[in-house]
């Protein structure tokens, strides 16, 4: 993968999308092979340059993660946990920390007057958004993205697709996302990888597909 | 309806029935029906009123509890033998369980306190003290103190008010009841310690919190201080102050349903039984006891008891 | 600052605090601190330390435990006493429970709520008094039973079984009920395929629950004659002999760790059911040994139905119910009463406030973790350990040793308590948190936070609620149990009901309990409250 590479991973449910971006992040073991982020295998690492080579790497799950009884500023700020100490992030629960930044990130998702909501209270979508706000504040190099835009309206789903391919570009890296929309896919990304059974069954640039042939991986028949 | 929809419901399932079940919920009704009826027509001879039921006794846990109820088979098997009667030990833990039991009629005979004794003859018209000790007549409790307090002993109650003080169990003679009354008499408030009197609830237990210095003084049984100081077992922080003058203490005491059930001379055979006993042929229950013999006793010996109950609430 | 947020910041929007959350923590904080002020805490000495050597005699005597074969061959058969009372009384409590959850389910009242209140203030009375007290007043009228001991156990939990029963009920999502209703089935059958099949995981995972703590229960139960390990403990007690004392705490602590092992594995199963149809082994096992173990209670108790409609004990129930009516309502037993009930919250309080904050901060020690090195893992077992002790000491005994070391006064008991409960709470806490969800932690940690902070960000938000709720119920039951520890200089309702049933008086006794019913009500409606605003 090159850097300011974008890639969609298409493929139908239980292809293996989830897999290969946990493999990416570290939160799935290989069973065979080996991984290599950042130019290391993250299953060699311990402690605190584990740690580091995580903070480069992040991800939007498709559950998302977001504890409900946190305000959505704690949840955004969560995303910057790698580069705090644990007694700032403990103070943070009370004062919370460079909210500046917080409340631009969640502008940039189009959140921002939710700043002081419980996550729990926020729709599907709204939540979505914001674990998009706590990537943006992460800055990872590499950004993981499985199915970021499930909840959201075709309009959002473009922005949200736009910022991460953005945010990955600035800082150099890639992104990777698994999507179920075969026009977002060719929209926002430059390559395409198609799973089936967790094999990789196809491997091309965005601009030789179409939707119509992408379509034959959701057994979808014309 | 058809058969199998009655027969589901409960109801008589018609003759028609091409099968009857093996089983059919009516009989298992019938069946379950006369099981009760015979149960609850055996419960109008409960267990007390049956002639055959052993003669089943009991002990206040005070003194040495766990030696007495785990060695209860001694008593109750020179007991059986010795009247030639079914005898069951029935092991009881708090005082008034005690009590209760004896007037429920689940204990016929019980090894009571003067006061627990008292409290049982008044729930339980018709029982009859049956022995009491030697050392019974004659009984006395000690008040002990903790060497921080730097009182020396002495005959005068008087400082002890200004001390914190534990009583042992709340319905204990010798630990509440006859000390609260001896401090009454000496003019001080039994109830007024500082903070309130505590209830360690047994006398080892006064000694040990007497000895820790939570509490600075105490009373307990004459009997469990001798028998502590002999085998050493006293933390040389507790020295004895005074000790009370005499009162009647521990007895046997029967319920009416015993008599009824094994005969009217069972009080003068247990009475007899148990004055008879000798340190050359029964040492094991007498030094269960703590005694050298047993005498007997009559309801007039707890009139004082009694008396004194009452006038601190104890008895209503 | 990446050029992505490089944009005018808009306007944050206020913060805006929830005021009745705040206000429910400033209230509880306060009466802590009244709890604190009235123990003497910051007033004067606490501490005796002329007791530690006779507290050390209690702790070092857990090192070498009774052995003797004689006093092993009767703790193994009061094990077995133990073990049919906590059958028997669990089991029976279970199935009043499911009885008393259908009377008092908000599904069966649906809009009438006056009837449902009614059901709920006729089950506080059995669950407002402790197993002791029912047993103590079970004694007065059925004499030397075992139904006694049984009844002391099923009564109290039975009720306590019914409102969480009716809870589960009530939470389970609703949607496949109002479907039944709306094709016009009837309310019987709407939760027999609506509700209950939703429901069966959490009600057998109670059920097993309950029948761990009647374990603990049954023991309480020989301290005052229903025969068994507590009754062996409480003879030892009585004279002392911490080395005897200590071999049937052990054996009453193996017999818990049994019945929560199998009480954990019967919880994991209803909670992540195997796939596939048919029955799962583990639990229809489960099932089939507690129905034969209660078929051998049956037998071993010699327990029978005839008993309990005896003319003896119809009787002597005429008897305590004439001696106890009416109600002694004289002034200075009301205001003794009042001031009682002021102690007994105050040392509940300092006891739950101890416990809570001990289990909360070796939760993160006490759940087993998935993945840890050989020191976390040594380290959590012996602080599991630890709690097991903890909870298998019955309160008394811990009012008796800790009052060698602290000054007469609200504080012993309290801390006696506090000390139990911290045993229990801090077990149910540890649970909480190997059952929380994980997900949000671990994706913290693979964003590269470090361990502490992804606790804090990860697991405890979603943590606070169900430690409030659980904290909550144990105040209730830390109410009931200050009657175990109030005899000595403690102070509380429990002196008044000691000092009433030693010298008989009946009317004081009916007064008494009235009282700590009452107690006992107001406790629950108010953490309802607390937990409903913290939702």
């Amino acid at each position: 993968m090159t850097a300011g590479e974008r890639v969609a991973v298409v493929g139908a449910s239980g292809a293996g999308k989830s897999t290969l971006l946990g493999v990416l992040d570290g939160t799935v073991a290989p069973t065979a092979g080996t991984v290599e982020v950042h130019g290391s295998d993250p299953t060699t690492l311990r402690g605190r340059e584990l740690r580091r080579l995580r903070a480069r790497t992040g991800t939007v799950r498709q559950q998302l993660d977001l504890p409900g009884p946190l305000r959505v500023v704690h949840n955004v700020n969560a995303g910057r946990l790698g580069s705090w100490s644990a007694a700032r992030a403990a103070w943070s629960l009370l004062r919370p920390q460079g909210a500046a930044e917080v409340l631009a990130a969640l502008d940039r998702v189009g959140l921002a007057d939710r700043l002081h909501e419980r996550t729990d209270r926020l729709s599907g979508g709204q939540r979505q958004r914001v674990a998009v706000a706590r990537l943006l504040l992460q800055r990872p190099e590499l950004v993981l993205a499985d199915e970021p835009a499930s909840a959201l309206d075709p309009a959002l789903a473009d922005v949200v697709l736009t910022l991460l391919g953005a945010l990955a570009a600035e800082q150099g890296g890639a992104l990777v996302a698994a999507l179920h929309d075969p026009a977002l896919a060719l929209r926002h990304c430059d390559r395409v990888v198609g799973l089936e059974h967790g094999r990789v069954v196809m491997d091309a640039p965005a601009a030789s597909l179409t939707v119509t042939s992408l379509e034959g991986f959701y057994g979808v028949t014309r | 309806m058809s058969a199998l929809r009655a027969a589901r419901s409960g109801g008589p399932a018609p003759s028609t029935s091409p099968l009857p079940p093996p089983f059919s919920r009516r009989a298992l009704l019938a069946g379950t029906g006369l099981a009760l009826a015979a149960a609850l027509a055996g419960c109008g001879s409960s267990a007390a009123e049956d002639r055959a039921a052993p003669l089943r006794i009991g002990a206040i846990p005070d003194q040495d509890p766990e030696v007495l109820q785990r060695l209860h088979g001694t008593l109750a098997g020179s007991l059986a033998a010795g009247l030639d009667l079914e005898v069951e030990y029935r092991p009881v833990t708090d005082y008034a369980a005690a009590v209760s039991l004896f007037r429920t009629g689940d204990l016929d005979l019980v090894w009571f306190g003067g006061l627990t004794g008292v409290q049982a003859r008044l729930q339980t018209p018709g029982a009859v003290p049956i022995a009491q000790r030697d050392i019974d007549e004659d009984f006395h409790s000690v008040f002990v103190v903790n060497t921080a307090t730097g009182l020396a002993p002495s005959d005068d109650l008087g400082p002890l008010a200004g001390l914190r003080f534990t009583y042992g169990s709340e319905t204990s003679t010798s630990g509440r009841l006859m000390p609260a009354w001896f401090l009454r008499e000496a003019g001080i408030d039994p109830q007024g310690f500082p903070g309130g009197p505590g209830f360690s609830g047994s006398h080892d237990a006064t000694l040990a919190l007497v000895a820790s210095g939570t509490y600075e003084a105490g009373v307990l049984n004459e009997q469990v201080w001798s028998a502590r100081s002999e085998a050493g077992d006293v933390d040389p922080a507790v020295v004895a102050y005074t000790r009370t003058p005499a009162y009647h203490d521990y007895h046997w005491l029967l319920g009416p349903r015993a008599v009824e059930r094994l005969g009217e001379d069972l009080p003068r055979r247990l009475t007899d039984w148990f004055t008879g006993l000798s340190p050359e042929d029964d040492a094991e229950v007498l030094e269960l006891f703590g005694a050298q013999s047993f005498i007997p006793t009559e309801a007039a010996n707890y009139a004082q008891i009694e008396q004194i109950g009452r006038d601190l609430g104890l008895i209503r | 600052m990446t050029t992505l947020l490089d944009r005018p910041v808009p306007v944050a929007p206020p913060l805006v605090r929830d005021r009745r959350r705040w206000a429910w923590a400033l209230g509880a904080l306060a009466l802590v601190g009244w709890a604190l002020a009235a123990s003497g805490l910051f007033s004067g000495a606490v501490l005796n330390p002329g007791g530690v050597a006779q507290f050390g005699r209690f702790a070092s005597a857990a090192l070498r435990p009774e052995l003797a074969p004689e006093f092993l061959a009767v703790v193994g058969e009061s094990v077995l006493v133990t073990v049919a009372y906590a059958v028997l009384g669990g089991g029976l409590a279970v199935l009043l429970g499911a009885a008393g959850a259908l009377a008092v389910a908000r599904t069966t009242w649906g809009r009438r709520r006056a009837g449902r209140l009614v059901v709920r203030g006729v089950l506080a009375v059995p669950r407002g008094l402790h197993e002791a007290v029912w047993g103590l007043l079970l004694l007065n009228v059925l004499g030397l039973d075992p139904w006694v001991g049984v009844l002391a156990i099923a009564l109290p939990y039975g009720a306590v079984t019914a409102t969480v029963f009716a809870g589960i009920l009530d939470e389970v999502p609703r949607g496949g009920f109002d479907a039944l209703l709306a094709a016009g089935a009837g309310r019987g059958t709407a939760t027999l395929y609506g509700l209950l099949p939703q429901a069966t995981g959490s009600l057998l995972s109670y059920a097993f629950y309950r029948l761990e703590c009647a374990v603990r229960s049954a023991v309480v139960l020989g301290l005052i004659g229903a025969g068994g390990l507590g009754y062996q403990l409480s003879l030892s007690f009585t004279s002392l002999r911490w080395e005897q004392v200590w071999t049937t705490v052990y054996a009453l602590a193996v017999l818990c760790l049994a019945a929560e092992a199998a009480g954990r594995a019967v919880r994991r199963r209803a909670a992540d059911p195997r796939a596939g149809a048919g029955r799962d082994p583990v639990l229809a096992g489960a099932v089939w040994a507690v129905l034969v173990l209660a078929g051998w209670a049956v037998w071993f108790l010699a327990l029978s139905p005839a008993t309990l409609v005896s003319a003896r004990a119809r009787e002597q129930l005429g008897h305590v119910l004439s001696a106890a009516w009416p109600p002694a309502t004289d002034r200075d037993l009301l205001a003794a009463v009042l001031a009682a009930a002021v102690d007994t919250v105050l040392m509940s309080v300092l006891a739950i406030a101890f416990a809570a904050f001990g289990a909360v901060a070796l939760a993160g020690l006490v759940a087993r973790p998935r993945s840890a090195g050989p020191v976390r893992r040594i380290a959590g077992g012996a602080v599991r350990t630890a709690l097991l002790l903890l909870r298998a000491v019955p309160p008394p005994v811990w009012a008796l040793v800790l009052l060698f070391v602290l000054l007469p006064g609200v504080l012993p008991g309290a801390l006696a308590l506090g000390v139990y409960t911290l045993g229990v709470l801090g077990r149910l806490v540890g649970e909480a948190v190997e059952e929380s969800d994980q997900r949000p932690r671990e994706a913290l940690r693979a964003a590269g936070a470090p361990p502490a902070a992804a606790w804090l960000y990860g697991t405890v938000p979603s943590l606070a609620g169900p430690v409030v709720a659980l904290a909550c119920y144990r105040w209730e039951v830390a109410i009931r149990d200050t009657v175990l520890v109030g005899l000595l200089g403690a102070g509380g309702i429990g002196v008044l009901l000691s000092a009433s049933t030693a010298s008989f008086d009946w009317p004081a006794v009916a007064t008494v309990l009235a009282a700590i019913v009452l107690l006992g009500l107001a406790v629950d409606l108010l953490s309802e409250r607390a937990r409903a605003a913290l939702r």
